[in-house]
């Protein structure tokens, strides 16, 4: 019962005050347009760069919302009320990382699969890419949510959560990417690539808001 | 339509409301509480604030905690709420956890009064009726459509006291309560407060104010610090 409401007031705040799906999605945008005018205009080099690149960009707009899921809950005495709420702190901080991919993180996927296309990736590539982002992208999102956590309050959040969250978002990163790159060289190994994003996803989102709440009841003290 | 909502509320305010509250809604009695503490000791940033406190409230009872800044006063109320781990002795609070009105107000900006007072109220069971009388009881029923950060302070004040109120708990815990309110407010916190003992609720408050509550229990921390 609380969990839900919980989890129907985050998806609320995300549009109230936090804009939505905007910044993350624009973070993400820019840095795809970007992307083609370093790489240069060979249209080969542009498709193998493709699902690194695109994966990559999620990996960064996921890092981007991550600094005020925790952080404003901290300053603002929001916190307190939620050790208090009789939820776990690991609770809450679940659902708020579920909220948070569901409500704000959600174009990510989309974004993945028309930057395929737009890279020049096949129709096939660019629809395992969005697959493999669409399966990252919860543990993104766990991982990052973790980083905020522990970084929560603190100034320089923002470098210190990038430090924390990008070495442990690597394996989503990998299986996101390989899923592309083996659908585009037909290497068959795209389904055991997303299995890997998957399995990822699935283990951070155990683990990590185990650690976040853990790094909130430590902050409170 | 405004204007008319404060008039309708300023009419509350002139003993409407109050019988209200009485009649109508008659909350019923919480459970059993109590607050206790033996031998507390504290401690903030290295120094000792708080040493060997042991007291002891029962249901009804209201404690008001006074002293100079950085005394301690906050410090022991996240203690007894159990946000602080103290350095030695325990603190007893039943039935937990606390109702909580710390310094810092737990207000989202954009979140519409109403639906905070609804989320609050949801993850404590509280009901519609409950939320139309702790926002009655906090003169905040012209306000449920307007988001929180375009309150004024005392406005965030009553609201977060009408969350408290939602929050069926059975101790409270306030870190200045009436700071940002003015003489209207704090008649209705003292309401409040007297509402709540009355059920057999606790009450711990933090305050530099006088804030008028009869019949309790005083704590300088001051005294204690220089003792």
């Amino acid at each position: 019962m609380s969990a839900r409401a919980l989890f129907a007031r985050e998806l609320r705040l995300a549009f109230a005050g936090g804009g939505g799906p905007a910044g993350p999605a624009a973070f993400n945008l820019a840095a795809l347009a970007l992307a083609p005018l370093a790489i240069g205009p060979d249209t080969a080099t542009l498709a193998a760069a493709g699902p690194g690149v695109i994966t990559f960009a999620a990996l960064l707009a996921s890092l981007q919302g991550a600094e005020r899921l925790f952080g404003d809950d901290a300053g603002d005495g929001t916190l307190e009320l939620y050790a208090l709420s009789g939820l776990s702190l690991s609770m809450a901080a679940l659902i708020k990382a579920l909220a948070f991919t569901i409500a704000v993180f959600w174009p990510a996927p989309l974004l993945a699969g028309l930057g395929g296309l737009a890279y020049g990736l096949t129709l096939e590539a660019s629809l395992v890419l969005a697959a493999g982002i669409a399966l990252a992208a919860p543990g993104l999102v766990f991982i990052a949510a973790f980083a905020g956590a522990l970084a929560a309050g603190l100034r320089r959040a923002g470098l210190l959560i990038a430090l924390i969250a990008a070495p442990l978002q690597a394996p989503l990163l990998v299986g996101a990417a390989g899923a592309a790159r083996a659908a585009m060289d037909g290497t068959g190994l795209a389904g055991p690539n997303l299995m890997l994003a998957l399995a990822a996803s699935l283990i951070a989102g155990v683990l990590a808001p185990l650690g976040a709440g853990a790094a909130l009841r430590a902050r409170l003290d | 339509m405004e204007r008319a909502a404060k008039a309708l509320d300023r009419a509350d305010s002139a003993g409407l409301c109050l019988r209200a509250m009485d009649t109508a809604v008659s909350p019923p009695p919480l459970p059993p509480a109590r607050l206790k503490t033996r031998r507390l000791r504290l401690a903030r940033g290295g120094k000792v604030l708080v040493r060997d406190l042991s007291l002891s409230l029962a249901s009804g009872q209201a404690l008001v905690l006074t002293g100079p800044n950085g005394a301690g006063k906050t410090t022991l109320l996240r203690a007894l709420a159990g946000l602080l781990r103290p350095v030695s002795g325990e603190v007893a609070l039943e039935p937990g956890p606390a109702g909580w009105l710390g310094h810092s107000e737990g207000l989202k900006p954009g979140e519409r009064v109403g639906e905070m007072l609804s989320f609050w109220a949801a993850l404590s069971g509280a009901g519609s009726a409950e939320i139309e009388a702790a926002s009655r009881a906090m003169a905040l029923g012209h306000l449920a459509r307007r988001p929180c950060g375009e309150l004024s302070a005392g406005q965030k004040r009553r609201a977060c006291l009408a969350r408290l109120a939602l929050s069926g708990r059975a101790v409270w815990l306030m870190d200045e309560p009436a700071a940002p309110l003015d003489a209207a407010g704090r008649e209705r916190l003292a309401r409040l407060v007297a509402a709540h003992r009355a059920r057999g609720g606790i009450v711990a408050a933090a305050t530099h104010a006088d804030l008028g509550w009869p019949d309790v229990e005083r704590l300088d921390l001051g005294l204690e610090a220089a003792a």
